[in-house]
């Protein structure tokens, strides 16, 4: 009985000495199917009791001005934009630990930010499906586009004087019930924004932020409430509703953009996004 | 979760063997923290639920042949600052651990660490919320004098699951003063050490962020060595380490394919009233998980020691140095302890301790010898500790420090502080003891000037009474108020208190948890049986 201890030992040593990996240069990246996958209704098909529409995928973006690694994710979301187009819509939550004078975040980035009992940044929300890490964003989003919708959402935002007024209309495949939820959005606001670290790149890197960051697709508003307004739509139905939500004096009307989602506890079933445009 | 419950029931089957055996003992311990939370808003507290703690409980057996243990941790409502995931409650550590002559095998959870933990340390630190345990199997064997083998495989905990990675690897050490007659005589003994780890991690398609049309070739295998040698003679001392990783693209070094490394100097010298230590470390790329794609504290395999002093005083912890395993650091320590005798002029009738210690952690560049740009983290300080007449004695602190917040806690600039502490303590009889603390840091940089007050009545050997406040007289003009009132009492403490508590960095050998801004009545009590 005394033998065995050891030689067991001994045994058990020997896998640990071939298992070992190594990746030239050249082999470390592989290419991967940026297609859409899976079947796709037409867009302009007409509902049915059977057919269903395309879905758009709605990324929230938690981010933050002091979070080293969120310009990370932003590149990733300005890929996704140029690759799916109008079928990927982005919203950049902000949250600071401590807040910034003058700064992006708001009490509504505060409030999503505890309620989804997120920990880090740069993390994002992808349909309401969980919280995913942004090295994970581009695999999600495709996997999302496969999904067919039961709802087929229109936007029309428009600036009329300092209001924006705002049309929703929904068509419905099926019976829905849950909420709709609208935004306005904001690009192109330069604002500071602290720059990853990446010694091995620029060893020379001093750190800091960057002072005229462009910041993309940022939320300003909730238009109906942070969690929207109740929603519900029979097979068959269409409905509209109408909003207006007052220009702050902070924005810049002219990269304006309102978005829409209908989403309940199943997540996003369908999300739109229109620019403001003036009359 | 079949398997958890099947491990569970392996595991009481055991109990019931084992509590069947002659001379078993048992031994255990409680600990229990728990805050009543309030909302604050001039400190940003924030009253989520009503009650909020964390609970510990431990059992152990230990017989002739076998030993067992089990921990039962209820985390559902845990206090301010853990991560999300960290909520839950169960029996996550369990183990068995069967012995015989020179050998030792542990089933289930267990700890262990190799040589100074460069490529292996699983440990257990609650004020952190860290508990990388593994589960699985290890064998320790002694099959020759002054050789100890170690060998051990199993899943990481992470929260209330284990990574499906698998982490193997084991461990000699071979004191050669018990092999060589010639150093046993001198008084030198002499150890080396080795060790290897592997992880196994399947395949996963993880993207490029700069270009979405790629994904990463990941390696399913990682593996690290280690080797380590430990001279003493007399009061000196020498420890070499050497440790190096291979190819381990992770979310921590932004998916970089290089190998990590880490050296490590350590030569000390001590005697009666005298006490040197110099250390040296380089360290490069060493972020080793068992789960690549991983934020957070949880999941890391290792652990490289801070070479920065831990401070207790209030101020002085307030910009505490975190490691920067993936970036890499040079990091430098030195400490000088000197007692200057009774009844010398500088030792007067009782004698003086005097204490430097000089930290200094820099950036690294690829070559290996040079250094990077940046200054992570600098800290001069000088302790002086008196003992003036028979019932006081005073301790006095200086500390120059420099913290890079932006590579730190990834904002805010290079802090340059100055902190000024003096503590004494007056004995009004054997049973009444008074201490009290004044501290000062001034600093222009983030939130100012800050200050602090704390005094403490000892009333032996049960109660103790606390009451402090820590200032911020630099920017927000903010109390941080406290009282505490604990007793002992055999092996029970508990401890009652109310007060604010500022959002900081909590930290312990180099790991920080950022702990918000908290206001509430607490209570603690810890047991040992």
């Amino acid at each position: 009985m005394k033998k065995i201890f050891p030689r067991l030992f001994l045994f058990a040593l020997l896998p640990m000495f071939i298992a070992c990996d190594h990746i030239n240069e050249d082999e470390q990246l592989i290419e991967v199917e940026t297609a859409i996958p899976g079947p796709e209704a037409a867009p302009d098909e007409k509902p049915t009791a059977t057919a269903r529409t395309v879905r758009t995928v709605l990324l929230e973006d938690f981010t933050g001005q002091r979070c080293v690694n969120c310009p990370k994710g932003t590149k990733i979301i300005e890929q996704l934009q140029d690759t799916y187009e109008d079928r990927f819509i982005a919203v950049g939550i902000y949250w600071e630990p401590k807040p910034i004078t003058n700064g992006l975040a708001n009490e509504l980035g505060t409030e999503y930010y505890n309620h989804w009992e997120l920990n880090y940044q740069p993390v994002g929300l992808i349909n309401r499906g969980g919280a995913v890490n942004y090295t994970d964003w581009a695999k999600e989003v495709r996997e999302g586009l496969g999904f067919l919708s039961e709802i087929k959402m229109e936007l029309k935002a428009t600036l009329k004087g300092d209001n924006i007024e705002i049309i929703v209309r929904e068509e419905s495949y099926a019976n829905y019930s849950g909420k709709l939820q609208v935004w306005v959005i904001e690009d192109g606001i330069i604002a500071t924004q602290l720059m990853p670290d990446a010694p091995d790149e620029n060893p020379e890197w001093t750190g800091g932020s960057k002072a005229d960051y462009v910041h993309n697709h940022v939320l300003r508003a909730a238009v109906n409430g942070p969690w929207g307004e109740d929603f519900s739509i029979a097979m068959d139905e269409q409905k509209t509703q109408t909003m207006t939500q007052a220009v702050d004096a902070k924005w810049n009307t002219d990269n304006l953009s309102v978005v829409a989602f209908v989403y309940n506890d199943d997540g996003v079933e369908q999300a739109v996004k229109s620019k403001v445009e003036k009359k | 979760m079949k398997r958890y419950i099947l491990s569970l029931t392996a595991f009481c089957c055991c109990l019931t063997l084992l509590a069947q055996q002659k001379d078993v003992t048992f031994s255990g311990s409680i600990q229990s923290d728990i805050l009543i939370p309030e909302s604050d808003k001039a400190i940003g507290a924030e009253k989520k639920e009503d009650l909020l703690t964390n609970t510990y409980a431990d059992l152990q057996m230990q017989s002739q042949y076998i030993d067992a243990g089990a921990r039962l941790e209820y985390l559902e409502h845990p206090l301010p600052g853990f991560e999300n995931d960290f909520k839950g409650w169960g029996v996550p550590n369990f183990w068995v651990k069967g012995k015989l002559d020179k050998a030792e095998l542990t089933l289930g959870t267990f700890y262990e660490q190799f040589g100074s933990g460069f490529i292996l340390r699983t440990y257990e630190e609650r004020s952190l919320g860290i508990d990388n345990s593994l589960l699985g199997g290890r064998l320790t064997v002694k099959p020759l004098k002054g050789v100890t083998l170690k060998l051990l495989s199993g899943k990481q905990r992470c929260y209330w699951e284990w990574n499906n990675s698998l982490v193997s690897g084991a461990d000699a050490e071979i004191a050669l003063d018990e092999w060589i007659g010639s150093l046993e005589k001198n008084g030198t003994r002499l150890t080396l050490g080795g060790s290897w780890v592997n992880k196994y991690e399947k395949d996963e398609e993880i993207i490029v962020p700069s270009n979405i049309a790629y994904r990463y070739n990941l390696p399913k295998f990682v593996n690290a060595c280690d080797v380590r040698a430990n001279l003493n003679k007399g009061p000196w001392s020498i420890l070499m380490e050497y440790a190096q990783k291979t190819q381990d693209p992770s979310l921590d070094n932004a998916f970089n394919y290089d190998n990590g490394h880490i050296a490590m100097l350590s030569g000390s010298y001590s005697e009666k009233g005298l006490s040197i230590l110099l250390q040296a470390k380089r360290s490069e790329n060493m972020s080793f998980r068992s789960k690549r794609n991983m934020m957070g504290t949880s999941s890391f395999i290792n652990h490289l020691p801070a070479f920065t002093l831990d401070h207790t005083y209030a101020l002085a912890a307030l910009y505490p140095y975190a490691t920067q395993l993936a970036a890499g650091e040079w990091a430098y320590q030195t400490e000088m302890g000197y007692n200057f005798k009774r009844k010398t002029a500088l030792g007067g009738r009782y004698g003086m301790n005097v204490k430097l210690n000089y930290s200094y952690v820099r950036s690294i560049q690829s070559a290996w010898l040079k250094w990077g740009g940046q200054t992570y983290y600098q800290d001069l300080n000088v302790q002086l500790s008196r003992k003036f007449t028979k019932v006081f004695k005073l301790n006095l602190m200086y500390m120059n420090q420099r913290y890079n917040q932006t590579v730190i806690e990834g904002h805010g600039d290079m802090i340059h502080s100055n902190i000024f502490v003096a503590d004494g303590k007056y004995q009004f009889s054997p049973q009444t003891i008074l201490r009290a603390e004044a501290q000062y840091l001034t600093t222009k940089q983030d939130e100012g000037d800050w200050a602090f007050g704390l005094l403490e009545l000892s009333l032996v050997p049960h109660w103790m009474i606390t009451v402090s406040d820590m200032w911020n007289c630099g920017e927000t003009d903010t109390h941080y108020y406290q009282g505490l009132i604990t007793y002992n009492t055999g092996a029970h403490r508990i401890q009652a208190g109310y007060g604010r508590t500022s959002a900081g960095y909590n930290c312990s050998g180099g790991v920080c948890r950022y702990v918000p801004a908290t206001k509430g009545f607490s209570i603690s009590y810890n047991y040992n049986f």
